[in-house]
């Protein structure tokens, strides 16, 4: 397990992360939310020992990291880093190496990985003359190349194409399956819906959400029904006990139910007016229930979320 | 497929001292300006040479018998570093036909009598100078021996030579020589570090090298490694300046040329250490190549006072700034050697010399890593170095 266990941290009076803890499963993705600013990257560099918590620790294992566990683990800053006139291959290779392989392994992760992720052709090339959208691909690479046991990757899928998506969600995917715990911070939430196993939303350096994305749509107050009925009048459902009327445009209609209410009252509410063309709860998208977990109770409304 | 190993602290630092080295080494600049120098050195030694070898032989026609005139002339010249070769000619003509050839530099006419000539095709104050010297010389002993004065009997001072001043002075120049070679290089290569330093911040791949080690293994390496660069190429130099003086037949004493060159060497391990450093963690503190040179600025002034007082320490191997200054962490790997090849110093002070440095160094390493190890991190803009080291200190 990689456990991350009640870190606070405060930068002088200002309170970035006040007992953040979430924990990974080995072979699991773990997709973590959160609007600009609301910690996540603080959390991410306290793992890697690049900032101090204040309290807590981050464990893998049951042992907290160290500088010796902290070099299986492949990282990539939000701010991305690499030597601008080291070529990409040689670049890489130093990384394996400083993660612990020995040079003739390190020289063939290098070479594998460049491959795996289209850069096969630029090896010998130095990094700044790379598009940004291939350092991207190189900076990963350095994250993967060192054979990690776990991967914290800081926004790993900004700023790649469409073809790099697919390729670095497939790379993370094949790690998953090896046993590798995987946490990436990312604001595509499509993207984090669909490739992680559970997922953390962070406001206001608090955790205000985690589970599988299952979960958190349970945990969601209140069931939104969406009923579509062209021939009934305005108001057709207002009457109806434990009901209460989100919106209706037309015959389109969404109902939030209480948790006593009956859905087949509903049904047959809406059968007397005429035809029914759709009934079925609605899922709430992993974007609506950010916005509902991210939102400030004070200032609702007020606070954008990325 | 081996398993990944825990990286000793000693082989990190290898590899990131390798790292150093081979991209340094690959660098165009590198190679130029350690071509440069090479060239500069030998074509400086080999225009010695050439510019001795041509400045010294003067060559004087004298009409008629040279007579008391030649040796008297010889010895003017000799008194100011001059050869003079004297010919013979018969007749004005035939000592004018000479100097419009060439033949000879300068033909001197009626040298005994009353009103002496020199012809020159081109003007030289210093032949000018000694013929001069010498007959007028001539022509006063004369007077004094017609007076009755025997010119003999006038007070002359002795010279007596202490020691060996002329292979000293040889020295001294070899020690100057060395110094400005090591004030570049040191210059040079504490400005590498200072640059990788500020390479690593402004491009952020410090935060994946600090993932996976300490700073002060990160600092290491990077000293160790352009230092092995910076000591290969001292000791290149030394060679090829050794060798083509030797070659070239400039030094006299192949022994004390070898010494003081060791010496400089030497001195270059002490100061490389001291000035890397601090030029490193200065350039922790900045993220941006504009701001690195605000930061080394003081330390950069320190080397070039070194060196200035080192020239100076040159004329006045045992005066007092020099005396003083050779102590000096700091100004003591470019003001010592000089002291030293003078002949100046007891071995016990230049062991004082090197105490000094090794403390001074010891708690450079040790503040300075601290500060390293705290700025490393802030790249917004320039920290402070107390708010480094406290962070250090966390």
């Amino acid at each position: 397990m990689l456990e991350f266990d009640g870190l606070s941290k405060s930068y002088g009076n200002n309170r970035v992360l006040e007992g953040v803890a979430f924990t990974v499963a080995p072979g699991s993705m773990f997709g973590f939310c959160g609007a600009n600013g609301a910690g996540k990257t603080t959390t991410m560099r306290i793992a890697m020992g690049l900032a101090r918590a204040d309290a807590g620790e981050v464990r893998w294992r049951g042992r907290a990291l160290d500088q010796a566990l902290r070099r299986r683990i492949g990282y990539m800053p939000e701010e991305r880093g690499l030597y601008p006139k080291m070529k990409v291959g040689e670049q890489l290779a130093y990384f394996a190496r400083l993660h612990g392989l020995d040079s003739r392994a390190a020289a063939r992760a290098a070479e594998q990985w460049a491959e795996r992720l289209g850069l096969g052709a630029r090896r010998g090339d130095q990094v700044e003359k790379l598009s940004l959208g291939n350092q991207q691909r190189v900076q990963l690479a350095a994250a993967l190349v060192g054979r990690p046991e776990v991967l914290i990757l800081d926004e790993p899928f900004s700023g790649l194409d469409p073809v790099g998506v697919d390729a670095l969600a497939e790379a993370l995917l094949e790690q998953v399956r090896a046993g590798v715990p995987v946490v990436f911070s990312s604001h595509q939430l499509d993207l984090v819906e669909r490739l992680c196993d559970s997922v953390g939303i962070l406001a206001r350096g608090r955790m205000v959400a985690t589970g599988t994305v299952t979960e958190l749509r349970q945990r969601e107050s209140g069931r939104v029904l969406r009923v579509v009925v062209p021939d009934a009048p305005q108001g057709w459902a207002s009457t109806l006990s434990g009901v209460r009327v989100v919106s209706q445009q037309g015959g389109d209609t969404l109902l939030e139910l209480d948790g006593g209410a009956d859905e087949q009252a509903v049904l047959a509410a809406a059968l007397r007016t005429g035809r029914v063309t759709h009934f079925a709860w609605r899922e709430p998208t992993l974007v609506e229930l950010f916005r509902e977990a991210v939102a400030d109770p004070a200032e609702r409304g007020e606070e954008v979320a990325a | 497929m081996t398993e990944p190993s825990t990286p000793s602290s000693a082989a990190l630092v290898r590899l990131v001292a390798g790292r150093e080295i081979s991209s340094r080494i690959r660098d165009k600049n590198f190679i130029i300006s350690s071509i440069v120098i090479v060239v500069l050195l030998i074509g400086g030694i080999a225009f010695q040479v050439i510019a001795n070898s041509g400045a010294d032989a003067a060559r004087l026609g004298i009409v008629g018998e040279a007579g008391r005139l030649g040796p008297a002339v010889q010895a003017q010249g000799e008194a100011v570093g001059v050869d003079v070769e004297v010919a013979e000619y018969d007749d004005a003509a035939a000592a004018r036909a000479a100097v419009e050839d060439g033949e000879v530099d300068a033909a001197l006419l009626d040298g005994t009598g009353s009103a002496p000539e020199l012809l020159v095709e081109n003007r030289d104050p210093t032949l000018e100078a000694v013929v001069g010297g010498a007959v007028s010389g001539l022509a006063i002993s004369d007077r004094l021996l017609a007076a009755g004065v025997d010119a003999q009997s006038l007070p002359a001072v002795a010279v007596t030579p202490l020691g060996d001043a002329e292979d000293d002075q040889q020295r001294v120049i070899v020690a100057i020589v060395g110094v400005a070679v090591l004030y570049s290089l040191l210059i040079l290569f504490s400005q590498f570090v200072a640059q990788g330093v500020v390479e690593e911040k402004a491009s952020r791949v410090v935060e994946l090298l600090l993932a996976t080690m300490r700073p002060w293994q990160l600092l290491a390496g990077k000293i160790a490694g352009l230092g092995a660069l910076g000591l290969g190429q001292i000791v290149l130099i030394g060679v090829v300046a050794t060798g083509s003086a030797l070659a070239f037949d400039v030094v006299s004493v192949p022994g004390e040329l070898i010494s003081t060159v060791v010496t400089v060497i030497a001195w270059f391990v002490l100061g490389y250490a001291f000035y890397a450093s601090v030029f490193a963690v200065a350039a922790s503190l900045v993220s941006r190549q504009e701001d690195l040179g605000s930061v080394i600025m003081p330390t950069t002034i320190l080397l070039v006072i070194g060196f200035v007082v080192a020239i100076q320490a040159a004329g006045d191997p045992s005066g007092t700034l020099a005396t003083v200054t050779s102590y000096v962490p700091g100004l003591s790997p470019l003001v010592m050697p000089v002291r030293q090849a003078a002949g100046e110093v007891a071995a016990w002070e230049v062991a004082l010399a090197v105490v000094l440095m090794l403390v001074a160094i010891a708690l450079i390493v040790r503040l300075g890593g601290r500060v390293y190890a705290g700025a490393l991190l802030r790249t917004s803009g320039r920290t402070k170095l107390r708010e480094a080291l406290r962070a250090g200190r966390a």
